[in-house]
């Protein structure tokens, strides 16, 4: 689903590399975290796979596709597979939840039928069908990744890509928000997430890609964030 | 799909004048004042260039033909004047008409005096040419026909009024492209400030996989908007002014200033005006957009 191949990145001539030969296979269906401290290159790897950025060097494979040469005419219908999670949550203010998951659907060419019948399910799915009137600015934050969560998975897409989407939050609201991806990808969603917080990643069990200074050094199965470390 | 998608650009763009509507109604204020800046000079301008056109057209010269010359010399030099690609219109004068002329003018002056006796005018063609600042270069050369005397054309005025007339159309041409080009700085600038308050819908709809031409619609359909309403206000208060202007002129009986007809102004302005506030307000989408759809 997701393959780097000696995998380069660097932001401008005569800085340091944010990526360096990174190398790694994501399989359909699984849920992975991606962690480190900052500046370890967790955003540039993610940016990386939904092509905000292209490699300096090497190869980066989404859905079997070499990203870095996809024409940008085609960008539009490989995000239209990836659910992205930010850590600002990037919603719409002054729209209520609602129109912030019914845009997701519409921009993409989604009937209105077809966006009555989803949007409440999606809501449901992530326990806000109460508020769906409700203006984000009315939301707590909790309530606000909720919200972004919903976006992310209303077109059904094949992986989501959360990129530090508890580092806004309480532990408590955090563990809700893991919680949440992880039913996700029990449904067969593969989920990449970004993140330094540990007690997620150590309560979690899942797969740590570890990241030091641009450099993959730990890939685990059922790793904790101290043991790759 | 298609369906859906168009109306959602249409409610987008309804909703997004509606939110934005102090921003919107900033951008079309300032379309509507460049454009009503330069509707106004360029209906001066017209009117400036159809006064000195008429005063041109009123130039002309006179070859005063030679005592001695015969009739089938004068027929002659007459013919030549004529026959010449430049020129427009040629009339002969004898000189009891000239006197004639004279007696007029002068009125009881002249009382008492036989022209037919004494008659010192010279008898002479009076030259229209098809383009009036030709005649200092024609003068010259009808000086050197055969049976010529002299010719006359205002020596001295008419190159003034030419060179006015000349200065007059191009500080008015020059005025106008400043005017025109401040309007495009102005109005890309404020559709580009619309265009980052709204940065975050943007990004968020590169994010979910929208296409880039249907982020543009709402904003081109926007800029379209503003562009046809802030060049339809300046044509009404425009109307307005010059018809009230054309009126002022009747009833003051001012008749040397020649306007140009309200109509023939107006389809001159709208022409101008309507393709320049539409294309500025989509191109200054089209810049101002560019940047944040480069995700």
């Amino acid at each position: 689903m997701v393959e780097a191949k000696n995998l380069c990145m660097k932001y401008g001539k005569g800085k340091q590399l944010a990526l360096e030969n990174v190398n790694f296979f994501i399989d359909r269906g699984e849920f992975a975290f991606f962690v480190g401290s900052s500046g370890a290159g967790k955003s540039t790897l993610l940016k990386l796979i939904i092509r905000e950025i292209k490699p300096t060097e090497g190869v980066i494979k989404v859905f079997n596709r070499d990203v870095g040469r996809l024409p940008r005419h085609r960008l539009p219908y490989l995000r239209r597979n990836i659910g992205m999670v930010f850590q600002d949550f990037r919603l719409m203010e002054e729209r209520s939840v609602y129109d912030n998951v019914a845009f997701a659907m519409i921009v993409t060419g989604s009937s209105r039928r077809e966006v009555k019948r989803r949007v409440p399910h999606v809501l449901n799915l992530v326990g806000l069908q109460d508020k769906a009137k409700a203006k984000i600015t009315d939301l707590s934050g909790g309530e606000q990744q909720r919200v972004g969560l919903a976006r992310a998975i209303a077109n059904r897409p094949a992986m989501i890509i959360a990129d530090e989407p508890t580092g806004n939050l309480d532990p408590g609201t955090a563990l809700d928000i893991m919680n949440l991806l992880r039913s996700i990808n029990l449904r067969g969603t593969t989920v990449l997430v970004a993140t330094h917080n540990r007690d997620i990643v150590d309560r979690f069990r899942k797969r740590v890609l570890y990241l030091e200074n641009g450099k993959l050094v730990g890939d685990e199965q059922k790793g904790i964030y101290t043991n790759v470390h | 799909m298609f369906i859906s998608g168009f109306i959602y650009i249409l409610g987008e763009t309804l909703k997004g004048l509606y939110r934005n509507r102090w921003m919107c109604i900033t951008s079309t204020g300032v379309v509507m004042v460049t454009l009503l800046m330069l509707g106004l000079f360029m209906l001066v301008n017209l009117n400036v260039r159809h006064i000195t056109e008429a005063v041109k057209e009123q130039v002309e010269m006179v070859v005063y033909i030679n005592e001695e010359a015969d009739r089938a010399a004068v027929e002659e030099l007459g013919q030549k004047i004529l026959g010449h690609r430049e020129v427009a219109r040629v009339e002969y004068v004898s000189s009891e008409e000239h006197m004639g002329r004279l007696q007029q003018q002068l009125g009881g002056m002249l009382e008492g005096y036989d022209s037919a006796l004494d008659n010192p005018l010279l008898a002479s063609f009076e030259v229209r040419t098809e383009d009036p600042e030709a005649v200092v270069r024609l003068a010259d050369e009808f000086e050197a026909y055969p049976g010529v005397a002299a010719v006359f054309y205002g020596q001295g005025y008419v190159e003034n009024l030419f060179e006015v007339t000349r200065v007059v159309q191009v500080i008015g041409l020059a005025l106008m492209v400043g005017l025109a080009v401040t309007a495009v700085f102005l109005i890309s600038h404020t559709i580009k400030l619309t265009v980052m308050m709204r940065k975050r819908e943007i990004t968020i709809m590169k994010y979910v996989g929208a296409t880039n031409w249907f982020i543009r619609w709402p904003f081109l359909l926007e800029g379209l908007l503003m562009g046809l309403v802030g060049a339809a206000l300046p044509l009404g208060i425009l109307n307005y002014l010059y018809g009230s202007s054309i009126e002022w002129v009747d009833v003051n009986e001012l008749m040397f200033i020649n306007l140009l007809p309200l109509q023939t102004v107006m389809a001159e302005l709208a022409i101008y005006l309507v393709p320049l506030g539409t294309g500025l307000g989509i191109l200054g989408s089209m810049l101002s957009m560019g940047r944040f759809l480069r995700v």
